[in-house]
């Protein structure tokens, strides 16, 4: 149980790392990572994927236990086991999914799981009122507009966040830590949050800010930390600051990625693929590219920027609003997976577990879904005539697999990958979208899988190409689109580009 | 398929047997221990009535397996194979004066067919375009359609087949009971489509994995709606069975028969999960109910304690391919 009445005025958390350090097996996330953060302001923390910034969130709410060093709040050790740990210590995190319950009233939820009790005709029972009463003065204190009675289904991503800062809050923290709270919010959203915010620091609670967007750290912060591979590269006055520092701590002195020669594209012909002013509100708007045969196009933004959404939509695994998609010369307007299969489309979705492979089948069954068309194009099929299409994806992309009649779960992450990869060669198609395809495999297996979409575009294969990782990106891509909030932004040469660049490019604001 | 199981290699071939074959291997001991302690289970005639018993859930038990593989349910069977069996007599009785009683049976026959495919046909799309489960929708109509039957026949049990149109529930063909041959055709049907079609693999794919089965290009409403109709039509046919062998259509028969066709399929070890199953284990969990149903029969066990065994095997069927699927 969590106690329901925590102690009061608890606020201007001082918390101090002293040569704080994690590590996972051989890997090493963060190294001595010592800082201070004062009372009562706002603190950016930022930082590239990898660079150690989720591992102190984790430590802070007691996800995790730091390898070494000590965490002082208030001056006092402070050693999370468990998040209950750190709520105890006043250090309370809003985590950047949502965990509210939709289903339940926004009062309800910000109590869950300690409900306040009261003994009523001999039984002990949930006391609604005083549960209410206290959700209503909690939302009226932070000046929000809410009814403790309305259900969480019926509010807006944005409200659903500033709920989420009211449960944390009804902790009465010293310390908050909000990772990206506004990766999923609109522009006016933001600004609730932010009026949010500022109001908690008035009261003296000391707010770590995780963000991705540069022009949030000069509206919000106060100061800025940066972590750079696991280490602490730096920390700054954000009246001292400008967006060209704050990227030079976030990556020092970059070198160009190393890519293969890579032909040169034949841009004069009719591109296989030509989408324009695909829109889907409040998702994406008005995106417009080409792709021409062995080329490959990458896609480069940070999470929430829609590039996942828009090949979903090409691809007709969603509904569009406006726009058209024109494979070889085909136009369509609206589309299904099945019809873009047809025109020669593959779709390697990010998350291959729930939805690239079906766990509970065969390696070799799942090297035949999506080409059961051209394996049987009677309907008839038998494992004999799939096992050729089988054998030879197995064989050209290198799949270790012992026996591909047991389940494709028993792989290994790189490997289901490529199974995932060979389901779609086997269809023989014109034009394929990679979504993610090095997240959650190894080293040799990235290298591996880069290497087929660099053979494949040799074939002719037209590929675009996503990542959220920048580096890959410059790496793999021959042209490369940045996206943000939904929109192209810019169009690159990987050759002609930094890593820093592309970066500062994905990120929003004022340009350095 | 017995493929993917039988590869994998155990140390001991007798413990390999055992994981490998469990259901087939327990239904041989029960066969032998009635055998031994069941007076006249072993005698040709009780045998052929335990198949033809077997057969008329059976033959909707296959179908059933590919929609529960499928990820889906359908509850309705009974209910089903009722209306399937009043509208055959319906049309028996309305049509015999025009174009006599064999063609007014077989236009029945083909209007209950017709009406079980689009049926379950629908309960697909159902769940497509309004979002309602197939459970739902399936209970629905595990009242409604009893309730048409019902309306058909007035109340009464209509006995307006033709002559010798009980041969089709009761009758012998070469000694074996007519259903039997249907029975046998629905299993080779059935096994042909989901091991050796595209479709039938994709059955596999999309209750195994919706998303993924989307993704690849399948459409997955297409196929759920077509197993759901194609036990529709085995569940149409049953029926006409049934009401062959007793007679008349009736709104009250097969009460209960949905029960017995589900736990037929569990029992051959298929998932109520989706994605895994076979043709070949509903074919032995069919076995299975029958044999312990007559068993228990000849043994003079009473009827109540035969619902009670029967609830512990579906739920003991259950718990060993579990455990069975933890050891593999």
């Amino acid at each position: 149980m969590l106690d329901a009445n925590p102690p009061q005025n608890r606020t201007g958390g001082l918390l101090e790392f002293k040569d704080v350090g994690k590590t996972y097996g051989q890997t090493v996330a963060l190294t001595q990572f010592s800082h201070r953060f004062t009372p009562g302001k706002v603190h950016a923390l930022m930082g590239k994927n990898g660079s150690g910034k989720s591992t102190l969130v984790k430590i802070l709410a007691g996800v995790i236990l730091p390898s070494e060093g000590t965490i002082r709040v208030n001056g006092a050790d402070a050693i999370f086991h468990t998040p209950h740990d750190a709520f105890g210590a006043g250090v309370v995190t809003v985590h950047q999914e949502l965990s509210l319950i939709p289903s339940l009233s926004i009062g309800e939820n910000i109590f869950l799981g300690r409900l306040p009790m009261a003994r009523r005709f001999g039984l002990t029972m949930v006391d609604w009122p005083k549960l209410h009463r206290d959700a209503t003065a909690l939302l009226h204190e932070m000046g929000l507009d809410l009814s403790s009675h309305q259900l969480v289904s019926t509010l807006s991503v944005g409200q659903q966040q500033v709920v989420e800062i009211a449960k944390a809050m009804s902790f009465n923290p010293s310390v908050l830590l909000l990772d990206e709270p506004t990766s999923a919010l609109a522009t006016r959203e933001v600004h609730l949050l932010f009026t949010l915010v500022r109001r908690l620091r008035e009261r003296g609670v000391t707010i770590l800010y995780i963000t991705h967007r540069m022009n949030e750290l000069f509206e919000i912060a106060d100061t800025c930390t940066v972590l750079r591979d696991g280490l602490f590269a730096g920390s700054v006055e954000m009246t001292q600051a400008t967006p060209a520092s704050i990227v030079e701590m976030m990556f020092g002195e970059t070198a160009k990625a190393k890519r293969p020669a890579r032909k040169v594209i034949d841009r004069s012909g009719a591109p296989v693929l030509r989408v324009e002013g695909l829109t889907r509100q409040g998702l994406f708007s008005d995106i417009s590219f080409t792709v021409h045969r062995g080329e490959i196009l990458g896609i480069a933004g940070l999470l929430g920027a829609g590039r996942t959404e828009v090949m979903r939509a090409i691809f007709g695994a969603d509904r569009v609003d406006a726009g058209s998609i024109t494979v070889n010369g085909k136009t369509f307007t609206a589309a299904t997976p099945k019809q873009m299969k047809e025109v020669g489309l593959g779709y390697t979705p990010e998350n291959r577990k729930e939805a690239g492979l079906v766990q509970i089948l065969s390696t070799h069954d799942n090297l035949c879904l999506a080409s059961l068309g051209h394996i049987a194009p009677s309907g008839v099929v038998t494992r004999a005539r799939e096992q050729a299409y089988v054998s030879r994806q197995i064989s050209d992309l290198a799949i270790k697999v012992p026996e591909p009649m047991l389940p494709v779960s028993a792989l290994s992450g790189g490997n289901q990958q490529k199974v995932v990869i060979g389901n779609w060669l086997n269809t023989q198609p014109k034009v394929m979208f990679f979504d993610e395809p090095s997240r959650g495999v190894d080293v040799q297996a990235k290298r591996q899988i880069f290497d087929i979409i660099w053979d494949q575009a040799e074939r002719g294969l037209a590929a675009i190409f996503v990542s959220t990782e920048l580096e890959e990106v410059l790496e793999v891509a021959d042209r490369i689109l940045v996206m943000r909030q939904g929109r192209v932004v810019a169009e690159v040469d990987p050759t002609a580009t930094t890593l820093a660049e592309l970066y500062r490019l994905c990120m929003e604001g004022p340009t350095a | 398929m017995t493929v993917s199981m039988a590869t994998k290699a155990g140390p001991n071939p007798v413990v390999r047997l055992i994981k490998t074959y469990p259901m087939e291997l327990i239904l041989i001991v029960l066969v032998v221990l009635l055998i031994l302690t069941a007076p006249g289970f072993a005698s040709m005639r009780n045998l052929l009535n335990v198949l033809r018993a077997g057969a008329m859930l059976g033959i909707i038990a296959f179908g059933m397996t590919a929609v529960i593989i499928a990820g889906e349910i359908d509850l309705s069977v009974g209910a089903g194979a009722a209306l399937a069996g009043t509208i055959v007599a319906w049309f028996s009785g309305a049509l015999v004066d025009y174009v006599g009683g064999a063609m007014a049976a077989l236009i029945g026959f083909v209007a209950a067919v017709g009406v079980g495919f689009v049926v379950g046909f629908s309960v697909g799309k159902f769940r497509q375009w309004f979002n309602v489960p197939s459970f739902i929708c399936t209970l629905a109509l595990f009242t409604a359609l009893r309730g048409f039957a019902n309306l058909i026949t007035g109340g009464f049990p209509l006995t307006t087949f033709p002559p010798g149109f009980d041969f089709f529930g009761g009758g012998y063909l070469l000694g074996i009971p007519f259903p039997v041959y249907i029975f046998a055709l629905t299993f080779a049907g059935m096994h042909f489509l989901m091991n050796f079609t595209s479709f039938g693999r994709a059955v596999y794919a999309v209750g195994g994995n919706m998303e993924a089965a989307r993704l690849s290009g399948i459409d997955i409403w297409w196929v759920k709606s077509m197993t759901l109709g194609l036990t529709g039509i085995m569940t149409a046919i049953s029926g006409t069975l049934i009401a062959s062998q007793i007679g008349s259509g009736t709104g009250t028969t097969a009460t209960g028969l949905e029960l017995d066709v589900i736990a037929a399929v569990i029992i051959g070890g298929t998932s109520l999960f989706g994605g895994k199953g076979r043709i070949w284990g509903t074919l032995i969990g069919v076995l299975f109910l029958g044999c312990i149903s007559n068993g228990m029969t000849l043994l003079n066990v009473s009827e109540y304690w035969q619902y009670v065994v029967r609830g512990g095997i579906i739920l003991g069927a259950v718990l060993l391919n579990q455990v069975l699927e933890r050891v593999r």
